[in-house]
């Protein structure tokens, strides 16, 4: 059963978020004037920095008076206010559809939550979801009152069949040259590694934060017995026996798995963020997620 | 040594079906190995997993199956018991072997660990032994308490044996093994026999060498004047060298000596316990409660009790010791915590004293004593020839009569007494009376016989005695240094006693003593011991009395030709005589009261009671050394048999064990299978 556009958002997370914004630790030309202040150097009021300058400058942002009294030329930089490119890239592949609630579900959430607060602050929010067709292809969103619309369209996101992660991400590269925060939110659960996936965005330049969802029993299998496990994606299937010694090689297998995406994102100035689907969404915006610096 | 560890229980075909189980098990665990089927988010994860623990794939799904394992562990259990393991206390040797099982009183003791009492102990011991024999091999099986008897003749045959084995029943009689050994020599060698040739003996089978197991508690005396020749014993113990038991080693009926008319009752018990203990005694007579009393009674010590019985009535009297006491001294053998005694009716004999005049012999046959036990009538020897006595005497009335020099034309129906004359028999016309000795010095006399007893005769003065030749079969019981002076002899069923000498002869008119006996003490003292021995024996108690097994012999009262016996089970037995003979009663086996019923009527009562201290001493012979408590061998002759070490020779086996585990097992498993244990 889809989860309702209230659902996703209930008004007192609402209030928690309103207080918060995204942040991006790249510097990014906006489109349009937003009200961020950008870590880009450019055309506005509030003074910033001064530096050299250098052939091709423009030279109408030379202070002169420096230049009156030192005999340099010195560039003066002003801080510019942007909007700020939010996409949320959401994994609708089989393999979200798992957990209670399911990790689909809980990435809804956490993006309509994100989305919220991204419109808030006036920034440009896509959501996509990572499938082959192009139906849910987002519309850019932007202000206030695009929420709702937001929340209609995450609510009709559905597990695609074909979901393959990489090939998802590539084609929303394909899409979208421009820069901004991009915030994957997936179980890394593909055959072939996450990896090419998140070497697309990387070669984007984008600002990458990966939002690992794992289910509780994915984290802690309830399992017993002479088990035929099945893959709900490609239909290949595991033959086990649970037993203690299994059960312990499952975990640190885990381990291994998550440990290793962290490594692979923090390598290349990605931002990871585990993420268990039992944990409430809003004590994972306001504390979990302002540690880890995506939102202030 | 396999083959002692091991017995093979299968056929060939059998065993290889068996032994086909653990393959089809696991190949039906890897063939048809049911999986339940689950979607996951992915197989990732769980494949990675695999791969790691797949190193020795084949044994590490192995390992990972506690259920396969633990069904593998079953069947191994199974087959295991199937090869019944187990250790051979003893090897079972020979050719031929002899089980000698005592099933005396004593082993009723129930003190046996592995069994209800020593005997089923020992059946069990008996049928381990039974298992091991082999096709090479028989054996024998012989019972025995009081007599032995042959439960199974040599045999090759297990299912026989163990048929067999298992009809011993437990018995109340006394042990005695020389009986036993006899017949199990006799039968161990039967071929075996000696030919006169030429005056040397030969032996024409040699003889085989016998197995003897000998499954005892040991509760008898060693056996003396026997050879064990072919035979090879071993001695089994059963019980234990502590075990605790109270008894009932005596009980009778007699006179009170105070007030004759009433009769009271005697009762022994003794402790065969370590300890001191207080012993309640009850005594019933048909059932009815009559008196209860308590004895403190020392370690091994007997303490007598007296019970009143006044006036009661005949009947069967029972000496139960009182159930408390029993656990407190934890009893272990029940047989005799019992005692029975017949109450017949009280009847003094009839004792006819025929004589001249004899003053002293009246006196001593008129005493307080004398006069409880017979009802003397005295006649003349011109009474002989009248119509009264003549009936009397062929109708069996009196049970004694005492002719004093004089002598009847007819042996009377009763037990006589001769004094200075002889019976009108054949046997007896010995020397004539004019060869009469002058002065016989008297220098031995039969003290061992009832009527001697407690008699002194010793430089006794005798003028003049006939020499008394007893018929054949008769037995001299004063010997003077000329020739025999007092004989008995039986005569149907009565006994003839003759005295050589008269105490008083007339000589021209007055009575003159021919001896000083009856000055002194020894004279009424043998008139009492006849009166008890030849009229009380019919009256008393003290021959109502027989052990378990042993014949009693007993007169009716009326003149009857045939009477029953009934038992205290209720059995009834009819015996039948000829002529004047007593009745002899031969099935004792039960304690118990039997009765006698003539014409329908209870005209006596005797009690079958296992007086037997080495019965009731039910602990087992301990050894005498300073090791300790050790069993102690048994001596046959002049071989010390040793007992068994550890006193079980029977093989002990593992397979009812190793069910048990199986079963554990299975249960586990199902444990497992239901609440998904994991290890």
């Amino acid at each position: 059963m889809p989860i309702s556009p209230p659902e996703l958002l209930p008004p007192d997370l609402m209030s928690q978020l309103e207080r918060l914004e995204l942040v991006t630790r790249k510097v990014f030309r906006g489109r349009m004037k937003g009200e961020r202040r950008s870590k880009r150097k450019g055309e506005s009021v509030e003074f910033a920095d001064y530096r050299n300058y250098t052939p091709g400058d423009d030279l109408r942002r030379v202070d002169w008076n420096l230049y009156a009294r030192l005999d340099k030329l010195i560039l003066k930089l002003f801080l510019e206010e942007e909007d700020l490119h939010f996409y949320t890239l959401i994994d609708a592949s089989p393999s979200m559809a798992f957990g209670e609630p399911t990790k689909l579900e809980y990435a809804k959430r956490l993006a309509a939550a994100l989305g919220f607060i991204g419109l808030v602050k006036s920034d440009r929010v896509v959501i996509e979801t990572l499938g082959q067709g192009l139906r849910d292809r987002s519309p850019v969103l932007r202000g206030r009152k695009s929420v709702w619309r937001m929340l209609e369209q995450l609510s009709q996101i559905e597990p695609d069949q074909d979901g393959s992660l990489s090939e998802g991400v590539k084609r929303f590269c394909l899409r979208n040259a421009g820069k901004g925060v991009v915030v994957l939110i997936s179980d890394l659960m593909d055959k072939q590694g996450y990896e090419p996936a998140l070497k697309y965005l990387m070669a984007q330049r984008v600002d990458v934060y990966l939002i690992h969802v794992l289910s509780q029993e994915e984290i802690d299998p309830d399992v017993t017995g002479d088990l035929r496990l099945v893959d709900c994606e490609d239909q290949d299937f595991a033959e086990i026996t649970v037993s203690a010694p299994l059960l312990s090689r499952y975990k640190q297998t885990l381990a291994a798995f998550t440990a290793g995406a962290q490594e692979f994102c923090s390598k290349r100035g990605m931002a990871y963020l585990l993420a268990n689907n039992q944990m409430p969404v809003n004590e994972l915006m306001t504390n979990y997620m302002r540690r880890r610096g995506l939102v202030r | 040594m396999l083959d002692g560890l091991f017995r093979n229980t299968l056929s060939p075909l059998q065993w290889s079906l068996m032994l086909a189980i653990p393959p089809a098990i696991l190949a039906l665990y890897f063939l048809k190995l049911k999986r339940m089927p689950i979607e996951v988010p992915s197989t990732y994860l769980w494949r990675k997993s695999i791969e790691d623990l797949r190193v020795n794939s084949f044994w590490q799904r192995l390992r990972q199956s506690i259920l396969l394992l633990l069904q593998l562990l079953l069947v191994a259990l199974a087959i295991f018991a199937l090869l019944r393991p187990g250790w051979e206390g003893t090897e079972l040797g020979g050719e031929r072997i002899i089980f000698l099982v005592d099933n005396s009183a004593s082993m009723g003791t129930e003190d046996v660990a592995d069994a209800k009492d020593r005997l089923a102990s020992a059946k069990k011991k008996v049928a381990g032994l039974i298992d091991q024999l082999d096709s090479s091999m028989s054996a024998m099986i012989i019972a025995f308490a009081d007599t032995p008897h042959v439960v199974q003749q040599f045999t090759g045959s297990q299912g026989v044996l163990r048929e067999r084995l298992e009809s011993i029943e437990l018995t109340s009689q006394p042990t005695n093994l020389l009986e036993a050994l006899k017949l199990a020599g006799g039968l161990a060698n039967p071929g075996q026999m000696t030919l006169q040739d030429s005056g040397v003996e030969v032996e024409v089978i040699e003889p085989v060498t016998t197995s003897l197991y000998i499954f005892s508690d040991g509760r008898f005396e060693d056996v003396e004047g026997f050879d064990l020749g072919g035979l090879d014993p071993s001695y089994v113990p059963l019980g234990s060298t502590d075990t605790a038991n109270l008894a009932v080693t005596a009980f009778s009926t007699r006179r009170n000596e105070v007030r004759p008319e009433e009769r009271e009752a005697f009762v022994q018990v003794t402790n065969f316990t370590e300890a001191d203990q207080d012993v309640v005694v009850e005594v019933q007579l048909d059932g009815q409660f009559l008196d209860a009393k308590q004895a403190s009674l020392e370690a091994g010590k007997s303490a007598s009790l007296s019970f009143p019985l006044a006036d009661a009535p005949p009947g069967r009297l029972t000496a139960t010791i009182d159930a408390e006491s029993l656990t407190a001294a934890s009893d272990r053998l029940k047989i005799d915590n019992e005692a029975y005694a017949g109450l017949n009716r009280q009847e003094q004999g009839k004792v006819l004293l025929v004589t001249q005049g004899n003053k002293v012999l009246e006196a001593a046959l008129s005493t307080e004593r004398a006069g409880r036990i017979a009802d003397l009538t005295v006649i003349t020897p011109a009474g002989l020839d009248t119509e009264e006595y003549k009936r009397d005497a062929q109708s069996g009335e009196y049970a004694l009569i005492i002719y004093d020099v004089c002598a009847p034309a007819e042996m009377p129906r009763s037990h006589t007494l001769f004094i200075g004359s002889r019976p009108p028999l054949a046997g007896w016309q010995g020397k004539p009376e004019v060869d009469a000795e002058r002065f016989p010095q008297v220098i031995d006399w039969n003290r061992a016989h009832p009527l001697l007893a407690y008699v002194e005769l010793s430089d006794l003065w005798i003028y003049e005695s006939q020499l008394v030749d007893p018929p054949q079969g008769g037995t001299a019981l004063i010997d003077s240094s000329n020739g025999p002076l007092m004989a008995i002899a039986p005569r149907d069923s009565y006994e003839d006693v003759v005295l050589g000498f008269p105490i008083i002869v007339y000589r021209d008119g007055s009575a003159m003593g021919n001896t000083r006996w009856f000055r002194r003490r020894s004279f009424p003292t043998f008139w009492l011991n006849t009166l008890s021995y030849l009229v009380g024996q019919l009256a008393g108690d003290a021959a109502n009395q027989a052990e378990p097994g042993e014949p009693i012999e007993f007169r009716p009262v009326t003149n009857v030709p045939e009477v029953v016996v009934r038992s205290p089970s209720g059995a009834k037995t009819t015996l039948t005589r000829s002529g004047d003979t007593t009745f002899q009663f031969q099935d004792t086996a039960e304690p118990g009261v039997y009765e006698v019923l003539e014409r329908g009527q209870v005209s006596k009562r005797f009690a079958v009671n296992l007086f037997d201290r080495q019965e009731s001493d039910v602990r087992l012979r301990a050894s005498q050394q300073e090791a300790g408590p050790g069993i102690d061998s048994i001596r046959i002759g002049y071989t010390d048999v040793t007992a068994e070490a550890g006193g079980a020779p029977a093989r002990k086996e593992l397979w009812q064990l190793l069910l048990a585990l199986a079963l554990v097992v299975l249960m586990a498993e199902w444990y497992v299978c239901n609440r998904r244990v994991y290890i």
